[in-house]
């Protein structure tokens, strides 16, 4: 391959957005879970990361929806079905094997509604998702189109890790991950970075103390950091 | 029961004798297991009802259908001849037209088509091939006679799925492959890209597919990904002094060089066909009248696949190649001859008659099947529109056996033969077969609800 159209480029990068949102949610509603079992209303804190309202009955109507609820943007459910989106139009670029990953994810979550015990039949999507992403670097040869969906995959994290206030010490390394990353889109392309806004987040997370009192100005510059450079004269 | 012994019954247990071979055949593994693992890699087709878009699992039988060496042998020389004559066909109406000019066919045939396109007219597409990838369908008849049931000539889809099926049945049932001399079909994206190179006029191959929600998407997606072509959409080809270019992310362009386009004749080029298309490409025709791109297949070829046509294509291999038909074709009525309309008439009630402009197994009508009013209804369709329709003794077509929820029953079948015209004429040694699910119905296709099985070849002395 060596030939990436604009509409493939937005799809590789929003795979990879979407597949890792998907990653996080699932890891989050697993640690709920466990928080849940001693404190009923320990979903809460989680609502309040993302700034949505508490219209849940208890704990489990919670979790339901965000597991399962395509019509619930923050659901595993919607992210994993954004991400199949993306990647049923990549096949020749991702590859079959690839994109069965994400079948074999789709269905596992589906399963899992009938199950007894949803926690425990939803242990193997993290192993679909580790291969899916193991699937990726094997099968995908072309370094710029691995690299756009690593991209994406990276921002997302920065950007859910941000919002979920993680300690420094993980956002920092996840920044840096990114900076590599980027660090490898040629010149040119819709992927290159903003340098203005990659600055503003270089300067939030100079610090600990600067992403606990700036963390929304980086991730207010995550969301433009693809914009086209201001050329002045 | 023990699994083992379980998985024992469920392979091999059943044993069966096919009327035409005589070869003994077991079915390839457990049937849900095998579909299972086509759900795993996306083996879908989608389909519109009342408006709707629906994707869909093709659904595969795992007892395969078997073709002996010597059967094959005769279906792939008859097959070669047939597609040789209808390349030679369509170069000749769109050139010198010597086929009308000595009478073989009725000038009318040709120009009424839906399928001719005058903008075609004198066109030679590269090494003169026009019929790329040929679909033909046949079915065999329960006296073991293969019938040429209809010829697509302009984007026969089906290829990938038995592909794919092969593929995953021999991880679910290795030692069927292992007992069995089996040819390996696996090799169609290698004669695919095969095909395309040699159609190449200096670039990259892509494939131009409508979109995700086109019926065929999977198998744009999946033969791209085996030929190592681009998958492309319309909005990211242009045309720029009569060279066709793939528009890249970082505002570059490609050059391309062969386009197999999964889109009809009529919309790939607004500026040459149907204004209101959008998923075409302005001047596509003018790059390729150019000869600087090839298109599988090409633009025009309807003329040689129209139902009306078809009745025509043993005289074609008479005339064009000088040879006596291998394959024959279904026993066919031209209302449009007195003759032939008079025993329409008299016999409707036992043919099958098909609307020419129609395909996909839709305007396939059953005379049987009719009231007497509706029957009558139709015979004045036919007087009042001759042309549109074609008549067909019904074959008594071979049934095959599958698995209905876990009982063997015999149902309807066709074959989708795939010929590839690249430097030689190749015959894929294997094929689409479909079947009716329904035990009343000869209609086979997947978007009637048809299923699909292996085809195996056998290799010689087996």
């Amino acid at each position: 391959m060596s030939t990436i159209s604009k509409e493939h480029s937005d799809r590789l990068f929003w795979l990879g957005r979407y597949t890792e949102r998907f990653f996080i949610t699932l890891r989050s509603l697993d640690k709920l879970y466990d928080k849940m079992i001693d404190d009923k209303q320990g979903y809460k804190e989680y609502l309040s990361y993302f700034g949505l309202a508490d219209k849940y009955s208890d704990s489990k109507d919670f979790i339901h929806s965000f597991l399962y609820d395509e019509s619930n943007p923050n659901s595993a459910a919607f992210c994993l079905e954004r991400a199949y989106d993306n990647g049923i139009v990549l096949r020749e670029e991702i590859s079959t094997k690839t994109l069965s990953f994400l079948q074999m994810a789709k269905d596992t979550l589906t399963n899992s509604q009938s199950k007894a015990n949803i926690r425990l039949s939803l242990l193997p999507l993290k192993d679909i998702l580790y291969s899916f992403w193991g699937s990726v670097n094997e099968h995908i040869y072309d370094d710029e189109i691995r690299n756009i969906i690593y991209i994406g995959k990276t921002l997302e994290r920065l950007d859910m890790y941000m919002r979920m206030k993680y300690p420094f010490a993980d956002v920092e390394k996840e920044f840096i991950r990114l900076c590599k990353n980027l660090h490898r889109v040629p010149k040119g392309t819709p992927y290159r970075y903003n340098t203005n806004y990659l600055c503003t987040v270089v300067e939030v997370l100079g610090t600990e103390r600067d992403y606990e009192l700036f963390s929304d100005k980086a991730i207010k510059s995550l969301e433009h950091l693809f914009e086209p450079m201001e050329v002045t004269v | 029961m023990d699994r083992r012994l379980f998985c024992l019954l469920m392979i091999g247990v059943i044993i069966m004798t096919q009327q035409n071979n005589e070869q003994f055949i077991k079915p390839v593994g457990n049937a849900d297991e095998i579909n299972e693992l086509l759900r795993r890699y996306g083996v879908k087709f989608g389909i519109y009802k009342n408006g709707v878009f629906n994707e869909q699992f093709f659904p595969f039988d795992p007892i395969p259908r078997v073709i002996s060496s010597e059967d094959f042998k005769s279906i792939e020389k008859g097959l070669v001849q047939r597609v040789n004559a209808l390349n030679e066909f369509l170069f000749d109406i769109y050139h010198d037209k010597k086929i009308v000019k000595d009478g073989v066919i009725p000038e009318n045939f040709i120009y009424i088509s839906k399928g001719y396109l005058a903008q075609c007219e004198g066109i030679t597409p590269k090494n003169r091939i026009y019929s790329h990838i040929s679909g033909i369908d046949l079915v065999q008849a329960k006296d073991g006679e293969w019938y040429i049931l209809e010829d697509n000539l302009r984007i026969p889809s089906g290829a990938s799925y038995p592909l794919i099926a092969r593929e995953l049945t021999r991880i679910a049932a290795p030692d069927a492959f292992s007992e069995n001399e089996i040819i390996d079909n696996r090799n169609y994206a290698k004669l695919l890209k095969e095909t395309m190179n040699y159609a190449n006029c200096g670039g990259i191959s892509a494939i131009l597919t409508p979109g995700r929600y086109n019926a065929a998407y999977f198998e744009h997606s999946y033969l791209a990904e085996h030929t190592g072509s681009v998958l492309v959409q319309n909005d990211e080809l242009f045309v720029e002094d009569n060279i066709l270019y793939h528009r890249t992310y970082s505002g570059g362009k490609t050059r391309i060089g062969v386009l197999y386009r999964r889109i009809g004749d009529e919309y790939l080029d607004p500026l040459n066909f149907l204004p209101e298309s959008l998923i075409g490409i302005p001047n596509l025709m003018e790059a390729y009248r150019s000869g600087n791109v090839g298109i599988i297949n090409a633009p025009g070829n309807g003329v040689a696949d129209d139902k009306g046509i078809y009745y025509f294509v043993p005289k074609m291999i008479k005339y064009y190649l000088g040879e006596e038909p291998i394959l024959k074709n279904a026993p066919t009525y031209l209302p449009f001859y007195d003759d032939d309309m008079k025993y329409v008439m008299d016999n409707l009630g036992k043919l099958v008659i098909k609307d020419v402009a129609e395909a996909g197994g839709y305007g396939v009508v059953f005379g049987s099947d009719l009231t007497q009013e509706k029957l009558e209804e139709f015979r004045q369709t036919i007087i009042a529109e001759p042309r549109r329709f074609i008549a067909q003794e019904v074959i008594d077509f071979l049934d095959l056996p599958i698995l209905d929820n876990g009982k063997t029953v015999m149902r309807k079948a066709d074959l989708r033969a795939f010929v590839l015209s690249g430097e030689t004429t190749k015959v894929w040694a294997s094929g689409l077969t479909r079947f009716s699910r329904n035990p009343d119905s000869f209609v086979v296709n997947s978007s009637q609800g048809g299923g699909f099985k292996d085809t195996w070849v056998l290799k010689t002395g087996t």
